[in-house]
């Protein structure tokens, strides 16, 4: 086993783009980077290799369309017989079902960031309260 | 399916791969050729299934587990078992095990186990749990057997004592009944006993069964044909001596050192618990309780029957705490009647609060196991259920009448 | 570089916020890493022992579930390592590390409980709400650099 195996991580991109393809992420990592290896899995993009390549790789991805591309790490590599649903006898990881849920709002997300840079003032929002039990007594004593 | 097949088992569970049990449920499996599958799932349906399912629980992986049952029952995920299993001292993982394992067990013929872990629990104490849940599905057409044919024998190889029968077209030739000491030569003496009483010798039997604690040592020692755990040989016994062998019935095993509660359809099991964590809910605590008496064991159920339980007052189940009760309250002036009768009451207790709410209880209920024969145990039972208990012919010596009407499916017509 | 704790520890969002914004996100992933990169250990899939709920001991008393002790275990470090926290209210459904409602009520507890900058938002269900969501934690973030600055001086 190599020594340097502690610094071998995995990252998640998780393309949210009307510009960028995941292809076009694809792409641009195969231009730049010898050392690691990228994967299109269900739920993303995944960039293994060493640490530092890694970060750099994932850098000039996210500089494609900044606020429309999202990255976490990961702690199990692609593939991971542990992990991987091929492998596990049906049903995906428990963690997927979080990150479909998340990368529904990851739209949004981006447009909040883009708000963000360009200084959109923050509208007021008005948050629903549970309705006053005098209120309801009202509404009841008056139906 | 044949007796190589690999069994799939859906694992429906909550917090296992943080206890740092699942490494143990992965290795159980394999030791017994079975295999985890964990159902596939929509997983739109998790954000409905709690009202669906009816249970709003708070933690998402208990959802999850209501999505997976729920594929189990429908097919979508095909799988010939079910390991139910949360953590040990969560109550909201409980109610919904609980309610899982009575939702598949109504809507499929799917065998399930339930079981809460602790981070001790290891893969020896899941053992004859996994091998039922496998045999159960491996072995049907053995299961569906309701007459014993030709001359065999069962050994029964208890923690406590060992059990063993000749049987020739459904007659009981000879038993043999010894306390384990040895595992081999206890059974070798009991198998002895019996051959001499059915006045056979051991050459001419066609075909052996070993069930219990040292099955695997006994078995292999004398080549059985059949090495059963006793889940599935007690359950099939037990219909089969009660002459119950058709529709719905529970068995209840009251055993040295654990009791097993089955749910049984047509002779086979669908919903199984056993329990070994507390020595006052075995056997052992009656022994204890007689020889604290002064009495002989067969003479407890007697004394038990003419007592009354409320007149004792016992403020623990423990086999030394609850002992201790009964000895101040005989020190109070209790009748032994009175004590016996207690004692019994304890046991029985003890089971219905930490078992049998994992099972359902259908009639007839029929209680098995050496703690049968103590005529204040299914009295005991009867009160607190109220339903009639049968205590059949022979209910002490069940595993080795089930190995021997199992082990008959091996002779050669 | 301040070193933020995130609620939930999985969340892509947050952990690509704090980064985002200059910080270090102490999240479930590199733990789970660091786990199933152990030499030695095999303990499927997440290489969580029964050692792990006997850690956890030191976050919750021994008759809370073996699955919420083994569960802080890992969380547990985290929190004791964090300058600052983010907590998200009211998030959608959430599994694995995150499964268990009785794990995330002590996680929260305790970075509550520290004394360190802490922000909590809701989860949002639209774009107004998103706005206020990143916005609030764009600021919180910012403020964070700013107090690490005047700290240093």
């Amino acid at each position: 086993m190599p020594q340097n195996d502690d610094d071998i991580i995995t990252k998640l991109v998780v393309i949210s783009s009307d510009s960028v393809l995941p292809i076009d992420a694809a792409m641009k990592v195969y231009e730049s980077e010898t050392s690691i290896v990228i994967k299109e899995t269900c739920f993303g993009t995944m960039v293994t290799g060493p640490r530092e390549a890694v970060n750099r790789v994932v850098e000039e991805l996210v500089d494609l369309d900044r606020n429309h591309i999202f990255v976490k790490e990961r702690g199990f590599p692609p593939g991971d017989e542990r992990r991987c649903r091929a492998s596990r006898g049906g049903g995906p990881r428990p963690g997927f079902h979080y990150l479909r849920e998340e990368v529904r709002t990851l739209p949004m997300i981006g447009r909040a960031l883009d708000d963000y840079d360009k200084k959109v003032p923050l509208k007021e929002v008005a948050h629903k309260k549970k309705l006053d039990v005098k209120k309801l007594a009202e509404i009841i004593e008056s139906a | 399916m044949n007796d190589d097949a690999v069994v799939k088992v859906a694992l429906v569970s909550c917090g296992s791969e943080y206890a740092g049990v699942h490494g143990e449920l992965e290795s159980v499996a394999g030791s017994v050729n079975a295999r985890l599958v964990y159902p596939e799932i929509d997983v739109s349906i998790l954000d409905t299934i709690g009202k669906e399912f009816g249970i709003e629980a708070a933690s998402p992986d208990l959802r999850l587990m209501m999505a997976r049952a729920k594929a189990v029952v429908e097919g979508i995920t095909d799988v010939d078992g079910v390991f139910i299993t949360s953590c040990f001292r969560c109550a909201e993982a409980a109610i919904v095990r609980n309610e899982i394992r009575r939702y598949i067990h109504k809507y499929s013929d799917i065998p399930v186990i339930s079981y809460s872990f602790t981070e001790r629990t290891t893969a020896a104490t899941l053992m004859t749990r996994m091998e039922a849940l496998t045999t159960i599905a491996r072995r049907r057409h053995l299961l569906a057997r309701e007459h014993q044919s030709g001359l065999t024998a069962g050994i029964d190889s208890g923690s406590t004592t060992t059990k063993a029968v000749i049987m020739k077209d459904d007659r009981i030739l000879g038993s043999g009944w010894v306390p384990t000491i040895k595992v081999i030569e206890s059974a070798t003496e009991a198998f002895e006993l019996a051959l001499k009483e059915a006045g056979v010798d051991r050459e001419d039997i066609q075909a052996l069964g070993t069930t219990g604690y040292g099955r695997f040592l006994v078995g292999e020692h004398f080549k059985a044909q059949l090495i059963q755990e006793e889940i599935t040989v007690n359950s099939k016994g037990a219909v089969y001596l009660a002459d119950k062998q058709k529709g719905s019935a529970t068995v209840i095993d009251i055993g040295g050192m654990d009791n097993k509660a089955i749910s049984v359809e047509d002779g086979i099991p669908g919903m199984f618990t056993m329990g070994g964590i507390c020595a006052g809910a075995s056997g052992r605590f009656l022994d204890m309780t007689a020889k604290r008496l002064g009495v002989d064991i067969t003479e407890l159920g007697s004394l038990a029957v003419k007592g009354m339980q409320e007149k004792v007052e016992m403020n623990s189940y423990c086999i030394v705490f609850g002992i201790q009760s009964l000895v101040n309250s005989l020190a109070k002036g209790s009748t032994p009647e009175d004590v016996a009768a207690a004692a019994c009451h304890s046991v029985v207790e003890q089971i219905f609060e930490q078992q049998l709410q994992e099972v359902d209880v259908k009639e007839p209920l029929i209680l098995v196991g050496g703690s049968s024969l103590i005529e204040g145990v299914p009295k005991a039972l009867s009160e607190l259920l109220k339903i009639k208990v049968l205590v059949p012919p022979n209910s002490h010596l069940i595993g080795a009448v089930g190995s021997a009407l199992l082990a008959s499916g091996y002779v050669e017509e | 570089m301040v070193k933020v704790i995130i609620y939930p520890t999985n969340s892509l969002i947050l952990s690509d916020l704090v980064e985002r914004f200059g910080h270090t996100p102490l999240a479930m992933m590199e733990k789970i890493k660091e786990k199933i990169s152990t030499v030695g250990v095999d303990s499927p899939p997440l290489n969580i022992t029964p050692e792990e709920p006997k850690m956890g001991l030191k976050y919750a008393a021994v008759e809370v579930p073996a699955g919420v002790r083994g569960r802080m275990a890992i969380v547990g470090p985290m929190i004791d390592e964090a300058e600052a926290g983010i907590i998200v209210n009211e998030s959608p459904m959430a599994f694995g590390c995150m499964g268990c409602a009785r794990t995330n009520e002590l996680t929260k507890f305790l970075i509550r409980d520290r004394d360190i900058p802490v922000l909590e938002v809701d989860y949002p269900e639209d774009e107004d709400e998103a706005r206020e969501f990143v916005y609030k934690i764009a600021e919180f973030l910012g403020s964070l650099s700013k107090d690490e600055k005047e700290g240093q001086e």
